[in-house]
């Protein structure tokens, strides 16, 4: 146990914690930044929790931002209609987002691919012209309004819940990622039909990543948006998604903590490209730095489809393995 | 014992009767050969008897059970296994974890590690263990049939029904090929084996059956069924029987010939 502790990988995640609990003793100061920080950890959850849905189950959904964005209305709404407490409506919002995702599961049954993207576009686009048009029970393009998750909550207690959040979803996808579920769902993306023939029970295990990553993004969304006070249907535009999307991907789509991390920086980057100092200068990069951003994404498609972090994590965790192959393999061939 | 029951099985897609009345049995652990032209309904059958095709009329009974309608899964569970025509590996999954999808298939309580020993034996059977750890897309088309042979080892079926299973394989792993289905069939396992190569097909069956157009032709033993005029007809067609029909029966030894050539 106290050898498997001391392995790099474990050592780095420890480290990487260490980290983020601590932060805020140099962050307490900027409001600012713990802001940006704590919005960087919702969206960590968003790209993981996609590479788990399309990198590691091959369901490539569009339907992320839409389902974070229904745990935020619906706790919102309750809130404001029948004066549920903030936890209430998470637990709501959680479990009517976790429903839609049981729903959109159903329905793409047999749809793969572009077809599934273009389902979850659609799906998307409809909820968020629900919400801008029916003004009096969403407040339109207002935005809706939210509770504080409790009264008198400090920034760095909302930093922490997020923290939690992403930690306690990591842990759980991860469990999921090398469990048997794990197994079966990157067996059904790889060929639906031989993994059928194997045994899997592929509606099962289809239906099962949308409601479970549904819940995840649901509670994310319900949380984050009780901290941020205001929710918009603008929450829910395509380019949000496709944020989402390029951060997971330039983290590295198949790999949950490759995505996050990707998310992360990416979050933080965008915020701090927001106004660039150079020799006294202040330069205000506005949109121009989505343009960097895309252009990051493009390099990242070109050169290293495993996304920038693979060959960290490669060095973390698969080096044993592929060690454990060549000297199999070397072997193999001095007998022949 | 094993028995498996195609009781007046009709498949069609739109106008076209894929599938017209088949009905043959298997008891025990008979190797069993299917062959036909192409377009013949081989792949169809296979794709009925597995799950993937509802058919559209007749039934399919295994082991005491009406399994047409069930889905492939269900039908794996119960033991009957298959292979591809086109291989289909879990291309980025190791070929330990290819392995591992239906031993958990199978087991739903068991843990992972419960079956690595298992997967490391057949993987050494199939002298791949070597290959392990190594992503199933970075092994050779051959390897990848073994891979999907050795699959179907840790869901352990009592039929194992190969689709083309030396089509484009080097000599050496179709070696390897014929002693799995010669040490498994010996375990107690039937095989539906569907191949064009008639030396192969010839050599290990037992007893042949034939498609043509949807209908089963021809069912018994190869010596008997190569020298059926319906089966000689169907694949060489009415005009050329008598000469081509030499060709039939010959053509393992016509390939032991080119073999030695080269």
């Amino acid at each position: 146990m106290i050898k498997r502790l001391l392995q790099p990988r474990w050592i780095a995640m420890v480290v990487l914690v260490g980290l983020l609990v601590a932060s805020p003793a140099y962050l307490k100061d900027s409001p600012y930044q713990m802001a940006v920080v704590t919005g960087a950890f919702f969206y960590a959850i968003l790209a993981s929790s996609w590479a788990l849905l399309a990198g590691i189950a091959g369901q490539f959904s569009f339907a992320h931002m839409a389902l974070a964005g229904i745990g935020a209305y619906t706790a919102g709404i309750l809130g404001r209609d029948l004066g549920t407490t903030p936890l209430q409506g998470i637990i709501a919002g959680t479990v009517l987002a976790g429903l839609v995702g049981l729903v959109i599961g159903i329905l793409c049954l047999r749809l793969r691919a572009a077809y599934l993207a273009l389902f979850t576009i659609a799906f998307s686009e409809i909820l968020r012209i629900w919400l801008l048009t029916e003004f009096q029970f969403t407040e339109g393009s207002n935005g809706l309004m939210l509770d504080k998750l409790w009264e008198g909550i400090t920034g760095v207690q909302e930093y922490y819940v997020m923290l939690g959040l992403l930690l306690g979803s990591m842990a759980l996808m991860y469990w999921l990622a090398s469990s048997r579920f794990g197994l079966f769902v990157r067996s059904m993306r790889e060929d639906e039909e031989a993994a059928s023939a194997m045994g899997v029970n592929v509606v099962r295990y289809k239906v099962l990543i949308f409601v479970i990553t549904s819940l995840i993004v649901g509670l994310a969304g319900a949380t984050f948006y009780h901290q941020v006070g205001i929710v918009t249907p603008n929450t829910m535009e395509i380019l949000q998604m496709s944020l989402v999307i390029a951060m997971a991907v330039i983290g590295g789509m198949e790999s949950l903590l490759g995505a996050a991390i990707g998310a992360f920086f990416s979050r933080v980057s965008l915020e701090m490209l927001r106004e660039v100092g150079v020799f006294g200068f202040t330069i205000e990069l506005g949109a121009w730095r989505y343009a960097a951003f895309g252009l990051l994404l493009i390099f990242t498609l070109r050169f290293a489809q495993n996304g920038l972090l693979y060959p960290i994590i490669d060095r973390l965790f698969m080096r044993g393995a592929r060690k454990d192959t060549v000297a199999k393999r070397t072997l193999a061939e001095e007998e022949t | 014992m094993i028995e498996l029951q195609v009781r007046d099985v009709y498949k069609s897609f739109g106008g076209i009767q894929a599938l017209n009345g088949v009905s043959f049995e298997i008891q025990g652990n008979q190797l069993i050969g299917l062959i036909g032209p192409n377009g013949a309904g081989k792949t169809t059958l296979t794709n009925v008897l597995d799950g993937v095709y509802r058919p559209t009329g007749g039934q399919v009974w295994f082991n005491g059970e009406r399994i047409d309608g069930l889905p492939p899964y269900e039908i794996a569970r119960r033991g009957l296994g298959r292979t591809f025509q086109v291989t289909r590996a879990f291309r980025r999954m190791t070929v330990l974890e290819n392995m591992l999808v239906p031993a958990m298939a199978l087991h739903p309580t068991a843990r992972q590690r419960d079956f690595h020993k298992k997967a490391w034996e057949v993987l050494e059977f199939l002298t791949m263990d070597h290959l392990g750890r190594e992503f199933a897309r970075s092994l050779s088309g051959g390897q990848q049939k073994l891979l999907e042979l050795g699959r179907l080892l840790m869901l352990d079926p009592d039929i194992i029904i190969l689709d083309e299973p030396f089509a484009g394989v080097h000599p050496k792993l179709m070696e390897t090929i014929y002693e799995y289905i010669d040490v498994v069939n010996k375990q107690g396992k039937a095989f539906i084996i569907i191949s064009h190569d008639m030396e192969s097909i010839f050599t290990l069956s037992q007893r042949l059956l034939v498609l043509n157009f949807g209908e089963l032709i021809a069912d018994g033993k190869p010596g008997a069924v190569k020298r059926d005029p319906a089966v000689i007809e169907a694949y060489l067609g009415e005009e050329e029987e008598e000469e081509e029909g030499i060709v039939l029966i010959e053509a393992g030894d016509m390939e032991d010939a080119e073999e030695s050539d080269a």
